[in-house]
């Protein structure tokens, strides 16, 4: 792998002007940078091991467990509390009040007097209150359906038909994971530092992970009571097609807006990884075939794909045509000499729509872990100095910076209806962020500051009047109302990758590409829409379970391999 | 109660908002409280006395009218985190060796950050000193004066800012909670309140998107 590494990269990084724009952010996948995937393979590099020293549940499925995680230097510890909830208080609405199952990462193991504490206030999620030694918060609905049918099949002693278990894919859906500071849980600079969580959101992961195992176990439990002797046990190959999912609305969404270096460093380690691998000037045989290989299974994957959203219908019917003239041209193309992946990519460009492209940009990375995976610890963001505004730059150049990464917004008229038609803003009940419409709802008051492209311009506008050589300090104390914007742009000039370069307020705005952008990131797969603001996927889907780290492959499991029915 | 810093953050950034500040100033004041309260000063109180103090007037009542000489407001007391602003954009006139020196300014404590953060761009030592008292920080950490009474006053005459040159040791570094009053934390949730919108039927139905059964 990798002998043709050519250590000054020739081919540039991507222009931020392609790749920020909302169809392709919206068209991401999962890639060897996945904040899972950087999960597993630091858990089976590390030989970390599980224990769980409690599982204590009855009859009902009313109970608590405990799933312990050993790395190299510390423990995790997930705390469970299982729920028996009626019908109609399930809902995965952040405005809900009740759970199937809700969780906490302790940050060690958990003494009696811990479980009693945060019996007292996980259940009750946003209500309750905790503590540093927590590390994030979340809970988790049960699939229904597939929960019911699993139950009787295995009391039974029969196995769920794979085919019926690969339709949903999840017995049990997080609708929320907070992490860094929530409800009082300890803040991401309280474990930052740690080698384990120096990727981004790992603790979230992990919370995950274990949570998968605990959803696996919970079933087979309450199937045993059910059924008693006869009861079947759920096959592995079956328990392993199954991920967690997860349900997630509007709020993820001004994340990737209100956190422009964080997202410049997951955009830029990506796309720094693509221009390593197309800078390879040659590709051994066994590169290529694990690259065909991972195709086919993505195909495959494609194929099981499921949505009834139209647009996600239209978009799956696109990606899987593409993927298999992509695997047309792989069969009979060279893709060893001549800079093969640079060659394949630019094919790509000019022959295939944007969700194949995102898929090839992904997909190519795969042989060359010795070359990108470095690339993980890049991703967090540890740049303290960025907030502070530079109030020597001239405004001059800060005319310039605004000309460069906001010329997409410069000309758009920002007073007609459909380029300001929505609003973001966030509601009394529940602070939960929302998108309304701007001549519809009276929320123009109380609008967030999400729509940088809309500032910017008037940003430059303002700065007509101002003489080149001017400091921007001088402009900021005259018109105070354009600091955020001069922040945001002092940032792109240096973080290319920051700014989403497309119009986060217009009429024909798709809030789930900016969901699908985040969550590909996470690693996940399989972006169900249902609505153009709401998105439910599957995470850990095809990974090991703890048990199985060490004997199986920890880290291209998101590719399905051939013993999953796709009917 | 002890509170995450980015909890505080949180509501602080809202509140100053709330408070009429502009999204940009709101942003550095919720930095500043995250600042202070890490410190174990009283931060959270501090903001939620000024936004009181200061609710209804505009911001460019309480600004730095020009930076020529002694900063002053056009009408009342400087807002110490307009000012504060100011004072982190020059902190090149701090590094030139120029003293920067206030006219009345409201909660002065909320200078100190700005302060802090113009020391660590200028990698020196900044000193803020007002009502006998000076607070000496190289932006991480922080050392106060002996005669500390002045640390929560509403206002203060004159607060000068000033590099220095004779490192100062001793400096406490922050911590990794805060503390809120809850008198204070109900100020600031009050005036956060005022940037949600209203919940309505039809915001709950459409806002969020959803509407599908998650009993599947």
């Amino acid at each position: 792998m990798g002998a043709a590494l050519n250590p000054a990269s020739d081919i540039p990084q991507r222009d931020p002007a392609t790749v920020m724009r909302l169809a392709r952010l919206g068209s991401f996948h999962q890639s060897r940078l996945s904040f899972m995937r950087i999960l597993t393979r630091r858990m089976k590099r590390e030989a970390w091991t599980f224990s769980r020293p409690v599982f204590e549940i009855d009859a009902k499925g009313v109970g608590h467990a405990i799933y312990c995680t050993h790395t190299p230097d510390r423990t995790y510890s997930l705390v469970a509390f299982a729920h028996d909830l009626p019908a109609e208080k399930r809902s995965d609405r952040v405005i809900a009040e009740a759970w199937d199952s809700t969780f906490t990462m302790f940050d060690g193991v958990p003494t009696d007097a811990d479980i009693e504490r945060l019996r007292a206030n996980i259940p009750l999620q946003e209500a309750g209150r905790v503590t540093e030694s927590e590390l994030s918060v979340s809970r988790a609905n049960r699939s229904v359906r597939l929960w019911d049918y699993m139950v009787s099949c295995l009391a039974d002693g029969q196995q769920p038909d794979p085919a019926e278990v690969a339709k949903v894919g999840y017995l049990m859906r997080t609708t929320a994971v907070y992490g860094s500071g929530k409800l009082g849980a300890a803040d991401r600079e309280v474990i930052a530092g740690r080698p384990e969580c120096a990727a981004p959101f790992q603790i979230e992961m992990l919370s995950v992970f274990l949570t998968r195992t605990y959803v696996r176990d919970l079933m087979q439990h309450m199937a045993n009571l059910k059924g008693g002797d006869r009861t079947a046990t759920l096959s592995p190959e079956t328990a392993r097609s199954m991920g967690i999912g997860n349900s997630t609305g509007l709020g993820m969404a001004p994340f990737i807006v209100n956190h422009p270096m964080l997202f410049n460093n997951w955009i830029a380690a990506r796309e720094e990884a693509i221009a390593r691998v197309r800078s390879l000037a040659t590709a051994t045989v066994a590169d290529t075939r694990l690259f065909t290989d991972l195709l086919a299974r993505s195909v495959q994957s494609a194929a099981l794909w499921r949505s009834e959203h139209p647009i996600q219908i239209e978009k799956l019917d696109e990606l899987r045509q593409d993927l298999a003239t992509l695997t047309a041209h792989v069969n009979s193309a060279d893709l060893q000499s001549d800079h093969p992946w640079d060659r394949l990519y630019q094919w790509a460009a000019g022959h295939l729509g944007v969700d194949a492209q995102e898929c090839l940009a992904s997909l190519m990375l795969e042989p060359y872990g010795n070359i990108v995976d470095d690339l993980a610890d890049t991703m967090a963001h540890t740049q303290t100095d960025t907030f502070r505004i530079d109030g020597t730059m001239s405004v001059g150049k800060l005319k310039t910076v605004l000309d460069d990464a906001y010329d997409w917004a410069l000309d758009v008229d920002w007073n007609a209806k459909e380029h300001c038609a929505r609003a973001w803003y966030v509601s009394a009940e529940k602070l939960e962020p929302r998108l309304g419409e701007r001549f519809e709802e009276p929320i123009a008051p109380y609008e967030q500051p999400l729509a940088p492209g809309r500032d910017a311009a008037a940003l430059r506008t303002a700065l007509a009047d101002w003489a080149p050589d001017d400091a921007i300090a001088g402009f900021l104390l005259a018109c105070p109302e354009h600091r955020h914007t001069v922040r945001r742009a002092q940032i792109v000039a240096r973080a290319p990758y920051a700014e989403i370069r497309d119009n986060t307020i217009g009429s024909d705005l798709l809030p789930i590409d900016m969901l699908r952008c985040k969550l590909s990131f996470f690693g996940a797969m399989h972006f169900d829409p249902r609505s153009d603001r709401w998105v439910r996927i599957c995470m850990f889907g095809n990974a090991p379970y703890p048990e199985e780290l060490q004997s199986r492959d920890a880290d291209l499991w998101p590719y399905p391999n051939g013993a999953v029915e796709t009917s | 109660m002890s509170y995450s810093l980015n909890e505080i953050e949180a509501l602080a950034k809202r509140a100053a908002r709330g408070g009429g500040l502009s999204w940009g100033i709101s942003e550095e004041a919720a930095k500043a409280v995250r600042w202070l309260t890490s410190h174990g000063l009283p931060g959270g109180e501090a903001l939620a006395g000024l936004l009181g103090q200061n609710d209804g007037v505009a911001s460019d009542q309480v600004a730095p009218g020009d930076l020529d000489d002694v900063w002053h407001a056009s009408n009342g007391a400087l807002c110490p985190l307009i000012s504060g602003a100011a004072l982190n954009d020059y902190a090149e006139r701090l590094a030139a060796g120029t003293d920067i020196t206030m006219r009345d300014v409201s909660y002065p404590l909320l200078v100190v950050p700005f302060a802090a953060w113009a020391a660590m761009h200028i990698k020196a030592q900044v000193g803020v000193s007002w009502g006998g008292m000076r607070v000496v920080t190289d932006g991480n950490g922080l050392g106060i004066s002996d005669a500390d009474d002045a640390l929560l006053v509403t206002k203060t005459p004159q607060l000068s800012c000033a590099q220095v040159t004779t490192a100062t040791g001793a400096f406490s570094q922050p911590l990794s909670r805060g503390e809120v009053s809850p008198g204070a934390w109900a100020t600031l949730n009050d005036f956060a309140q005022r940037t949600y919108a209203p919940a309505t039927e039809a915001s709950r139905r459409l806002g969020a998107g959803a509407g599908v059964s998650d009993n599947d």
